[in-house]
């Protein structure tokens, strides 16, 4: 390390301020777009978002200071705290069977098959806006008409209100995103499936060890710094469930998909009640910082984990 | 196809290991079974589609569960595409509206691709500085660009949105592209992930050579980094195509209007009470096409770049 | 945009003026006031109502050469989003459709036009509508922000074929009572009409609810705080009415026992199996969709989706009056729509134009031609009236109302959105059984908070 900064300074012309300052100049250059892009875009609406929570601002007249007001009626809302709750609860089952079939997915595709086509029918869902996922699948699992409720009939099950019921909602649409991103995950884990030297299975085959034990003998353990790095990724992304819910239960029933980020979309947009809905934003940006924080541990740890 | 034939030896070899030829290999079988069941539940909904789109939105509720298009008519992508009158497209169960497909083509392009070329570029800049360049309070800096990922975008989507307005880029690319054209925080930790794992020592060769470091930038860095570069581009591709919220807000009017906005405002259209399945379906599937199409093309290589070439 | 628009319009208007000089006057422009020119950008949700009033731009522009009418059509859900981001953003429509329960928060936020000096102004004529429309846009403040396009009220859509199954004619349901103690020949109806999975119907011995094949009622939703087609129609004849004055009441009754036990009454046909368990109906896509499938045997609704009622191709739909009740007059809400301006407009003069236009009876009466909604003034009523007659639909269950004056107008308050979201969830989980009606009680006083 020592020995870099020293050859590196030595191209330099030597005078001392430059040393100090290293390639500042260079760096300011390089930087440039992308900080005037995050001030503008990040900074700046972060910082005014925070003194928005402060006031009371319908959208359409002035903001009105208020000090801490927003974050007292905060901690007395039930509403706010079931949208934790419901948020929480979506994460959990997202993430959980998200990585589950995304992992069985990758180790098949691994074991079994070397075809692109067949990995690239398994991304396709990804390409789909969540949108227009969120449509589908409201359309195939309605009550009726859905085609998921005629199978269920056909067998000779009950039909499920999957929608409409408080209990089934939020798995419901947790089911719908890991439709859309199972494929995604999967070839990311694939992908570190292949970084698996070709010579651990073979060894493991030798040995007489069956697939099954392999799998949990040999594969896991070394992908686990894989797994971590994508289960982070995607805790942040889960959190912000939004599209999905905007487009199917609004959220009802009875607030069961209330979700943090809808229903600060609501006060905003539908309530205008920007300065309250700040309140909450600030809340959630301290969740997501405290995971982010989390995260870079994790990758830390991951990184140490390869080398 | 040298790749091909040298990652199917283990299999090969593994199966002569356990027997020469075994009559049924159950957990093959088993193995088989699931992949083709999860096959069938990615597909499964686009078909549906399809399906859906090719029906009479009048019928559908008659032939719920029929496999087959019900009473099969391609009058959904006929109104979805303006060439069916609104008393046509009514008797159908849909409403007048239609999608202007090429000109909100040629915007989702445009800003899907403007996004991506303009954000990768200057990230990988912002990605070059911090991995490679030494300066006071870089890793200050860089820790303030991270904490850009915890801000949910909701926070910063009203002010953004405040801030077009009065910059009066309302309803123009500018305004589209703009919040996501410098940076996003996501892309320039991932360039400077990958850059902090390349080697050093071609580049102080180069240094040594006399290369500035504008000349290593483009000279050797971005050629070096080009598959994550890809991968990263297409990322960002598909997101920029899908975005919906932003464009929302900032693209109402027909000129800018992207697929995605496009989508919603025909879905909104739909008459009130019953929608238009078949219409939706059909615009659905007209507004997925341009991607899947680009997908096909690039194939092998779109598939085989995501991972984790890039992040150690 | 719409700068631009304007600007080549008026390159447009030059040659036009150039030859109006040149030749006698037989110019374009010569009545009605030369300011009121460009585009005028105009927002509704009904995708029925679309061609009608495409037809009455086309008439309007035939008027006015020189203004340009751009309709635009957004469903329901994001029609409010679509207009409150339009305001936030200076982009909203210059004249949009407006709704009782929404212009109070608009006008109090400065968004709507008032039209007073133009009404003035114009000498328009504000007894053609029927009695009390007009009036119900003149705000607390004593301002006017729109007239009166149309009107509706509910009635009884049901399936004639499953009415001919049961035994019933039309001629039983046109004279039903309700109340909320047993329901009534209206609940004798309804039971009649459900059917379970063994063919067993609802009044008679051996009928397993919890396996329906053919629902007597169907449900819509909760129907929040508004109850429009929901339940309003019961609560109105039971004595109730949601506010202590209308317009501009501050005391909610949601509370009160005349309510309460009209909503016992309602939740409790989902426990006999006579309507769809909330679940069920809000996991559909619609109700209109499950009706026309044949799942439900009657429905109630509102006059603005007869058409669409009409239109299914496997349901055969007949129409009657919403029952008597306790009050011993059938009942419906008198729900009005109009017209209003943008306060932020940059064309008041040409926005004002096609307000007015779209208020007077030349436009009405294309309107009622279309046979799809009720026009405002009264003689195009009649026009609508004869012009459902010729496509086949008598509606005088609708017209009942308003002749024998058994109307109830929507509630038009403050805080609506407010009302709406206590009151949406409220009356969701009563419905779903998760809470019991005792939950009104809360409910109300958080509404009648709002108002202190």
């Amino acid at each position: 390390m020592s020995s870099q900064v020293s050859a590196q300074s030595a191209i330099k012309t030597g005078a001392r301020r430059s040393r100090r300052l290293g390639d500042l100049w260079v760096a300011l250059a390089f930087l440039l777009p992308s900080a005037v892009g995050f001030v503008v875009f990040y900074l700046w609406p972060t910082i005014r978002g925070f003194y928005l929570s402060l006031t009371d601002y319908s959208l359409l007249g002035d903001a009105q200071f208020l000090g801490f007001d927003n974050f007292q009626r905060l901690f007395n809302d039930p509403l706010f705290w079931n949208s934790l709750r419901v948020t929480l609860l979506y994460v959990v089952i997202n993430i959980g069977l998200q990585t589950v079939v995304a992992l069985a997915l990758a180790v098949l595709l691994h074991r079994l098959t070397q075809s692109v086509t067949i990995r690239g029918l398994v991304l396709l869902p990804y390409l789909v806006a969540n949108v227009v996922v969120a449509l589908v699948w409201f359309w195939m699992l309605d009550y009726q008409l859905g085609i998921v409720n005629q199978l269920i009939d056909w067998i000779g099950l009950g039909r499920i209100p999957f929608f409409g019921s408080e209990t089934w909602a939020i798995p419901t649409i947790a089911m719908i995103n890991v439709w859309r991103h199972m494929g995604y995950t999967a070839l990311l884990i694939f992908a570190g499936l292949q970084m698996i030297p070709k010579y651990v299975y073979e060894a493991s085959a030798l040995d007489g060890a069956s697939e099954w034990r392999t799998f949990w003998r040999v594969t896991l353990p070394l992908l686990r710094p894989i797994m971590a790095l994508v289960l982070v990724l995607s805790v942040i992304g889960s959190f912000q469930i939004f599209d999905t819910i905007a487009v199917t239960t609004a959220g009802g029933p009875v607030d069961s998909t209330r979700v943090i980020y809808f229903y600060i979309f609501e006060l905003a947009f539908e309530r205008f009640d920007f300065g309250y809905a700040a309140a909450i934003s600030v809340v959630l940006f301290l969740i997501l910082g405290g995971v982010a924080m989390a995260q870079l541990k994790m990758l830390r740890a991951g990184d140490s984990d390869l080398s | 196809m040298s790749v091909l034939t040298r990652t199917q030896r283990p299999e090969l070899s593994q199966d002569r290991a356990a027997s020469p030829r075994p009559p049924i290999n159950w957990g093959r079988v088993v193995a088989w079974t699931s992949l083709v069941v999860l096959l069938i539940v990615t597909l499964f909904p686009f078909y549906w589609m399809l399906r859906t789109s090719l029906s009479n939105n009048r019928s559908l509720a008659s032939e719920a569960g029929s496999l087959l298009p019900a009473d099969f008519t391609l009058g959904a992508f006929q109104r979805v595409l303006g060439m069916a009158s609104t008393e046509e497209a009514l008797a159908e169960g849909g409403s007048g509206a239609n999608v202007n497909f090429w000109l909100y083509l040629r915007n989702s392009i445009i800003v899907a691709t403007v996004v991506t070329v303009g954000q990768l570029f200057f990230c990988a800049m912002a990605a070059y500085a911090f991995a490679r360049l030494r300066w006071p309070g870089r890793n200050k800096v860089f820790f303030l660009f991270l904490t850009a990922l915890m801000v949910p975008p909701i926070f910063t989507t009203l002010p953004n949105f405040i801030l077009i307005r009065d910059l009066g880029l309302l309803n123009t690319f500018a305004g589209i592209v703009l919040p996501t054209l410098f940076m996003t925080p996501f892309a320039v930790f991932f360039l400077r992930q990958f850059f902090l794992g390349l080697s050093r020592e071609i580049e102080e060769a180069a240094m040594i050579d006399g290369a500035g470091h504008l000349r290593i930038f483009f000279r050797l860095t971005i050629p070096m980094a080009s598959a994550p570069i890809a991968t990263l581009a297409i990322l960002t591709y598909i997101n920029a195509w899908n975005d919906y919220m932003w464009p929302l807000l900032v693209g109402q009017e027909e000129n800018v209007r992207v697929l995605t906005v496009a989508l919603g405002v025909f879905r909104s259209q739909t008459p009130q009470g019953s929608p238009d399945w078949a219409g939706l379906m059909a615009a659905t599937l007209i507004a997925a096409l341009p991607i899947m199409i680009l997908f096909a093309v690039l194939g092998r290589r779109v598939i085989n770049s995501i991972g984790f070439s890039g992040i150690k | 945009m719409r700068k631009a628009l304007r600007r080549s319009t008026g390159m447009i208007a030059i040659p036009v003026l150039l030859a109006a000089c040149g030749g006698d006057d037989g110019g374009s422009g010569g009545d009605g006031d030369s300011a009121a020119g460009g585009t005028i950008t105009y927002w509704l949700w009904d995708a029925n109502q679309l061609p009608a009033y495409e037809a009455c731009a086309d008439a309007f522009h035939e008027a006015n050469p020189d203004v340009r009418v751009n309709i635009e059509q957004f469903g329901w859900d994001d029609y409010w989003n679509k207009i409150t981001t339009g305001f936030v953003g200076g982009t909203a429509p210059d004249v949009f459709t407006d709704h009782l329960s929404r212009y109070p928060q608009f006008a109090g936020q400065n968004q709507l036009l008032a039209i007073d000096e133009f009404v003035e102004r114009d000498g328009l004529d504000l007894s053609i509508y029927h009695e009390g429309l007009a009036d119900l846009w003149i705000s607390q403040e004593g301002e006017r922000y729109g007239l009166p396009k149309d009107w509706d009220t509910v009635a009884v859509f049901y399936n004639e074929e499953l009415l001919d199954d049961a035994g019933l004619t039309p001629e039983d349901m046109a004279d039903l009572d309700w109340n909320p103690d047993d329901g009534g020949s209206y609940e004798e109806v309804i039971a009649r009409l459900t059917v379970d999975a063994n063919g067993v119907r609802g009044d008679e011995p051996g009928f397993d609810p919890d396996n329906v094949e053919v629902y007597g009622l169907g449900l819509n939703g909760a129907g929040e705080g508004f109850g429009q087609t929901e339940w309003s129609m019961y609560a109105f004849s039971n004595g109730w009415t949601h506010t202590d004055e209308n317009p501009w009441g501050s005391q909610f009754n949601y509370d009160d026992p005349a309510f309460v036990e009209m909503v016992d009454w309602w939740r409790g046909l989902i426990e006999k199996g006579y309507m769809p368990s909330f679940e069920q109906a809000t996991a559909g896509v619609s109700m209109m969709e499950s009706y026309g499938a044949g799942t439900y045997a009657m429905v109630t609704e509102g006059s603005w989706n007869t058409g669409a009622y009409m239109g299914l191709s496997d349901v055969q739909t007949g129409l009657a009056p919403t029952p008597v009740g306790p009050s011993g007059e059938r009942t419906s809400m008198f729900n009005g729509l109009a017209d209003s301006i943008w306060a932020g407009t940059d064309n008041p003069e040409g926005a004002w134009a096609w307000v007015s236009f779209l208020a007077s009876a030349e436009c009405q009466n294309i309107v009622a031609e279309h046979a799809v909604v009720f026009p405002a003034i009264q003689e195009s009523t009649e026009l609508a009236q004869t012009a459902f007659e010729e496509s086949g639909v008598d509606v005088s269950s609708f017209t009942v109302h308003v002749e024998e004056g058994t109307t109830y107008l929507a509630p038009i308050t403050d805080n609506w959105a407010e009302v709406t979201a206590i009151m949406g969830s409220t009356m969701d989980s009563i419905m779903s059984f998760s809470s019991d009606t005792d939950a009104l009680t809360g409910a109300n006083a958080e509404v009648n908070a709002l108002f202190e």
